[in-house]
């Protein structure tokens, strides 16, 4: 298996790091450019609403940060989705201590997506959205991140914090829901 | 939609939708998904929930690249500065532990109780024996603040054998002798007294053994 979704365009993401820390911050700007999107679509997912503009921007300075400490075993956007993963968690735990409890539960999500109503137009896409929502947390997390970001098993493991076969049992469940609802 | 009974391949299918296979992986699947009613339903359904799962919340771009730091390289310590950090460190525990040991030994006092043997030789001294160098005379009028050990004569002892050094030994310790103002003689003789000292545990084990706890008795 090949990763070429990320390293097709001019630069690779290493080659940008590099160059950023060479003192170009033009090279952190285009990593932005091709990461932000992703990343503000997994949180998202996870349940980030309004804030998904605050959520990116976090998860930028922090990486930035501690760029040394990325050692390049995985790729850049996976390592991304793991620190964007940990400040949603830690969002919603301070939420959680202070009392307002926003977070999304599993039978809520439909909300969630009914803002995109506008956009998605389409009767089968709005249905594959009712089907996206309906799934536990931890199905639409591995579904998101196998589906829609095309990352491996040992990368959903990664950024998820579980194991290769606990996300393939949760895709693959994920799938069999997703159908029986379509198939409705 | 009924599923494909090969799960290898509907397992690769959401890579093949993301082109991360290899050029034979990607061939396999191919040749399978084009023969396979199921898998080839699948792919589309995949495809279709990945535009779905793409749409993504307006960002500004600008904002969130505006907010990175420049990059800072981390601070590279040498061998010479740990060399440096090592021996400031050395230099200063070391300092503070002969400052500690030199505040913790106790000064010798002024007037002390001499072992019986010295005691002996003091007495003797007194008495004008020309073997035992005379001591100098006492000149402090320091009050004796360490009392002469209480040497009792052992029962099969003769009492004229203990008194003489017992009495030497008081006159010493209640004169306020300093240790100062003994002999050569008298200090060796004190040093090979300590010397012959045994360092015996002022603890017995036997006697600070615990007792068993005895069984409670329950109370009707």
């Amino acid at each position: 298996m090949t990763d070429v979704a990320q390293g097709s365009d001019e630069h690779t993401d290493l080659d940008l790091i590099t160059r950023w820390k060479a003192g170009d911050q033009r090279a952190a700007t285009q990593l932005v450019e091709r990461h932000a999107d992703a990343i503000a679509r997994f949180a998202s997912s996870l349940g980030a609403r309004g804030d998904a503009q605050e959520v990116v921007q976090d998860t930028f300075v922090r990486a930035f940060a501690s760029l040394d400490s990325f050692r390049g075993e995985s790729s850049l956007r996976t390592w991304l989705f793991t620190i964007a993963r940990r400040l949603l968690l830690d969002r919603r735990r301070s939420e959680r201590r202070r009392g307002d409890e926003v977070e999304v539960q599993d039978g809520d999500a439909i909300t969630e997506y009914d803002a995109l109503d506008a956009v998605v137009a389409e009767e089968t896409k709005k249905r594959m959205h009712a089907a996206v929502a309906r799934l536990s947390k931890t199905q639409r997390e591995v579904f998101m991140l196998r589906v829609g970001e095309g990352l491996s098993y040992k990368e959903i493991a990664e950024v998820a914090s579980t194991t290769e076969g606990a996300a393939r049992v949760h895709y693959h469940n994920a799938m069999r829901a997703i159908k029986e609802f379509l198939d409705d | 939609m009924t599923d494909c009974p090969n799960a290898e391949v509907r397992d690769l299918l959401p890579d093949l939708l993301h082109d991360r296979l290899d050029e034979a992986t990607r061939a396999m699947v191919e040749a399978h998904v084009d023969g396979c009613a199921e898998c080839r339903e699948e792919l589309a359904l995949l495809r279709g929930m990945s535009g779905v799962l793409r749409y993504a919340p307006q960002l500004d771009l600008a904002a969130i690249s505006a907010a990175i730091p420049t990059y800072r390289a981390p601070m590279k310590r040498s061998w010479v500065g740990w060399r440096t950090a090592a021996a400031i460190t050395l230099m200063v525990v070391g300092g503070s532990s002969v400052a500690v040991l030199r505040r913790n030994v106790s000064p010798i006092p002024d007037s002390v109780a001499l072992p019986p043997s010295i005691v002996a030789s003091e007495s003797a001294a007194v008495r004008g024996d020309s073997t035992v160098a005379a001591p100098s005379p006492v000149t402090t009028g320091t009050p004796a603040t360490v009392a002469s050990p209480a040497v009792a004569p052992a029962p099969d002892r003769p009492a004229a054998e203990v008194t003489a050094p017992v009495r030497a030994g008081r006159e010493l310790a209640l004169s306020g002798g300093s240790i100062n103002e003994l002999s050569d003689r008298q200090l060796a003789m004190l040093l090979k007294e300590i010397e012959s000292m045994d360092a015996v545990p002022t603890t017995d084990v036997e006697n600070n053994a615990i007792a068993p706890i005895a069984p409670r008795r329950s109370t009707p």
